[in-house]
């Protein structure tokens, strides 16, 4: 905390109607200047309404906003960038084939002459501002060949750049690795003793306890609490976001695992860009286990994953499922054979958004003999009553089967696809990401499900960018890196040590 | 807001009309005479205007499912003219070729051959869209173009002309005829008329089944639920196993199908023979507009093909009697469809308050341009 205790932003009375939704209900929010201030809630609970009206992407319909003490009228972000808010969005802003110091200056390029880009003054700035900060950077890097975290820096630098006293940053550790997180912590702690004010929005409540002062809970478009971080605890804030008490902690007996269910060798695919994604990954999955499989995003999960489940072609390596090659085999005879998939993109691969749920719960299985007459006239009965039995064995909350699942709530939807396929009682079931962007509610279901299907004796493979979720999970942990397992640690490995070899750095320590 | 949009072309076109010195309420009045023989003052036949309509009708049903089923697939087929052709030239050579046949034999024939030869014309674009990716907009435009020019080739000058310097092919047998509703006779006088100038033919009942059959096939069958899924999320159909490529081929082939026999009936139920009318025909195209207007339903289509029907009908009495060009009517379908198209009346529903219905969709969490920028934002994580 900085000397001064003044009120750098205060909102009054925001409230905001969005068509069928209240999103913001006479909300009252106040940061002190010089502090790290967290706003949690789940999804829908209005935290990113009230941000955008924040920095004037929304207008709310009543309610004032007082900047330093003085009330303000923020029209759009211009006003509010003018106001020295900024904000370091969750999907970074950037242009990949710029320069950082190109990407940093845009729209605010230093000109010489009429119009020709100052490219010495704009390195100056910037070198006096990462220097101000510890922000190490360079300016001349080309952008898409930056790591993630240290995209984000830039982006906190372009922030910064534009006069940004107060920088609101939303999920920011959501695409970075432990370690780049911990810098991330340094960054913001340095970013304060500059007495430059934070909000941080997560739903990372560890996170939320490690690095903010005061805490701000919102559900339902309404401000349920304000917390002094020192004098509370996760299980308290869960309570407060979900508004009952939440099993944070996931109760599971101990794994009683069988014969190997999947056999995965030496299996290499591309990935879209056809390069080379999976090179090499080797693991054996038993049937009534959890096999968790933690690695930073982009080093082979997504395309082992597909691979697995048919959607892709191995160029090299065999999978076998009980013995039996599938290698080749497409999704839909993976289907048949009892491989379930969970893909990570709910919303792009998983679903039709525009069909309804009762479509969605066959999709894939629309010839199966069960919802078809001779594969081809639907068994429409048949169908309803499978979706109605779905929707409430997992809970999917909707007021009918035939809503378009584009309608519903990420956390329904992705009860939606769970449904769908632990519904067809897999042998193995692949989940990846299963409960990105999910309510915490939602997620403690999805958890449990994923828990009754290994304790029913199925195989689980679990990848998920959380390793909270990898680490709570799973009966044991495959690190990958690089596209290959570099190793298979116990669940209660310790984190910095599973962070390690995420990044390459325990294979090395090794080796040395 | 399809019978919005078709009000709001009417308007403007009253004013066009207006404008240029007619009187909009005539041109109206005659067109409302020529489709449906309402309110005739020339003393126009009501029921033939109304059997004239009908024959517009029925190709314009068959070949806007042809255009509505791959629109249901993402995809957009411009080519129900071209199957259409190939579906009558098909028609035309098997009703000659076998014209003693009798016609339990024949006419079945006729109509299946039409329909092969149409599967097959949209099938080259299926077959070119699923494996090398050509895009099914031009190949089908340009299977028009075959289609339309070896038409030309084949009656003037070419094997089917009847005879030098005629344009047009030696009729069908009469095997291969659809019978018309009222029967063909000089002397038989029905509703003051002789019972053979009404041409509308048992055809209407193959159209109206090609209507239901696409219904069913897209709502209650396994194929038309993977047709609607690949239109809808290719990648979501093949992540669940639905073979992407098969279904477009499969959609080409059945729509081709169905314009093919739209061409069929045509030369079947009313023409009898090729001729150089079809050089210039415009039935798929107009199919483009039914299948839109029609919102790709089943009944939705049926009732388009009518209002396009009584629209070309009623073009020439339109002329006759208020004296107004029958282009009119043509611009009044291109006003349709553009008021469909840039969606005029949703717009102008959220200018006036009140009458505003909500945005569907909640105001995005971040600037539209946001993800596809981060798609490309964040490359493999290197360490």
């Amino acid at each position: 905390m900085s000397d001064s205790q003044a009120i750098a932003v205060d909102m009054r009375g925001i409230t905001k109607q969005f068509p069928g939704v209240l999103a913001n209900n006479q909300v009252d929010f106040s940061v002190t200047r010089g502090e790290i201030h967290a706003l949690v809630g789940e999804n829908g609970a209005g935290k990113s309404t009230l941000m955008n009206v924040l920095y004037g992407l929304v207008h709310p319909d009543s309610g004032e906003i007082l900047i330093n003490g003085k009330m303000v009228h923020i029209g759009g972000p211009r006003d509010a960038i003018g106001l020295g808010i900024g904000m370091v969005h969750q999907h970074f802003m950037l242009i990949p084939v710029f320069s950082v110091g190109e990407n940093i200056m845009l729209g605010r390029e230093p000109v010489t002459g009429p119009d020709f880009f100052d490219r010495a003054r704009a390195r100056a700035a910037i070198a006096e501002l990462t220097k101000a900060y510890g922000l190490a950077l360079d300016p001349d890097a080309r952008m898409g060949d930056l790591p993630v975290g240290l995209q984000q820096r830039a982006e906190i630098v372009k922030v910064l750049y534009r006069g940004a006293e107060i920088l609101v940053l939303d999920e920011p550790t959501g695409v970075l690795t432990p370690q780049e997180s911990k810098e991330l912590f340094g960054v913001l702690r340095d970013l304060v003793k500059a007495d430059k004010t934070i909000i941080f929005i997560s739903h990372k409540l560890k996170e939320v306890l490690e690095i903010s002062d005061r805490i701000t809970v919102m559900r339902r478009g309404k401000v349920v609490g304000h917390l002094i971080t020192k004098d509370t605890n996760e299980e308290a804030i869960a309570t407060l976001m979900v508004g009952r008490a939440v099993l944070l902690r996931v109760d599971k007996a101990p794994a009683k695992a069988g014969e190997v269910a999947l056999k995965v060798d030496n299996l290499t695919a591309n990935s879209d860009q056809s390069v080379p994604a999976l090179k090499g990954a080797s693991f054996e999955l038993r049937y009534g286990e959890i096999l968790g499989i933690a690695g930073v995003e982009g080093n082979g999960q997504s395309e082992l994953m597909e691979v697995i489940a048919g959607t892709r072609r191995a160029s090299g390596g065999q999978v076998l499922l009980a013995g039996r090659d599938i290698t080749t085999m497409d999704a839909n005879t993976e289907r048949d054979a009892g491989v379930a998939f969970i893909p990570e993109d709910r919303r792009g691969t998983g679903l039709v958004l525009g069909f309804s749920i009762a479509e969605n719960s066959i999709l894939g299985r629309e010839r199966a003999p069960s919802f078809s007459w001779r594969h081809f006239v639907l068994n429409l009965i048949a169908i309803r009553n499978w979706a109605l039995r779905l929707v409430k064995e997992f809970d999917i909350r909707t007021p009918s089967i035939d809503v378009a699942v584009r309608n519903l709530s990420g956390g329904n939807q992705q009860k939606v696809i769970v449904a769908r396929e632990i519904g067809s009682n897999p042998k193995v079931l692949l989940a990846a990401q299963p409960t990105r962007g999910v309510d915490i509610g939602a997620i403690e279901f999805i958890h449990r499900q994923i828990i009754k299907e290994r304790d029913n004796g199925a195989a689980v493979l679990l990848v998920s960018a959380e390793l909270d979720e990898v680490r709570s999970l799973s009966d044991r942990i495959a690190v990958m890196y690089e596209g290959k397992i570099v190793s298979i640690e116990p669940p209660d490995a310790p984190e910095e040590r599973l962070g390690l070899l995420m990044t390459g750095g325990g294979t090395r320590a090794g080796a040395a | 807001m399809p019978l919005g949009s078709v009000l709001l072309a009417f308007v403007v076109d009253g004013l066009l009309v207006g404008v240029t010195g007619g009187n909009p309420f005539a041109a109206y009045g005659a067109l409302l005479c020529g489709g449906f023989g309402f309110i005739c003052t020339q003393g126009e036949n009501p029921v033939l205007q109304i059997s004239n309509t009908i024959v517009f009708v029925i190709p314009l049903i068959t070949t806007g499912v042809a255009v509505a089923l791959p629109f249901r697939a993402g995809l957009f087929n411009i080519g129900a003219e071209g199957q259409l052709l190939a579906g009558a030239i098909a028609c035309t050579a098997i009703g000659i070729k076998f014209s003693s046949l009798p016609s339990p034999i024949l006419l079945p024939m006729v109509l299946i051959g039409g329909m092969v030869a149409g599967a097959l014309w949209a099938g080259v674009a299926g077959v070119l869209k699923a494996t090398i990716g050509a895009h099914e907009v031009v190949t089908t435009i340009m299977m028009n173009y075959v289609a339309q020019w070896f038409l030309r080739y084949l009656i003037v000058g070419g094997p089917l002309q009847l005879a030098p310097g005629t344009s047009k092919s030696s009729p069908i047998g009469a095997g291969a005829r659809l019978a018309t509703v009222l029967p063909n006779d000089n002397t038989l006088i029905i509703f003051g008329l002789p019972s053979s100038v009404y041409r509308v033919h048992t055809g209407l009942l193959i159209a109206l089944a090609a209507a239901a059959i696409f219904a069913f096939l897209l709502w209650r069958t396994s194929l038309g639920y993977e047709i609607r899924a690949v239109g809808q999320s290719q990648k979501a159909a093949r992540y669940a196993g639905v073979s992407v490529r098969r279904t477009i081929i499969v959609t080409m082939l059945i729509a081709g199908a169905f314009s093919g026999l739209a061409g069929a009936t045509e030369i079947a139920g009313v023409d009898h023979n090729l001729t150089d009318k079809y050089f210039s025909d415009s039935t798929g195209f107009d199919a483009i507009a039914v299948a839109l207007l029609g919102l790709g339903s089943g009944v939705g289509i049926v009732l388009a093909a009518i209002l396009f029907g009584a629209l070309h009908a009623g073009g020439s009495v339109m002329q006759a009697d208020a004296n107004i060009s029958g282009n009119l009517v043509f611009i009044l379908q291109a006003l349709i469809l553009f008021s469909i198209a840039a969606n005029f009346v949703g717009a102008i529903r959220q200018r006036i308050p009140g009458l505003a219905r909500p945005p569907t969709a909640l105001p995005p969490e971040m600037p539209p341009a946001a993800p596809m920028m981060t798609e490309a934002a964040v490359p493999p994580v290197e360490s």
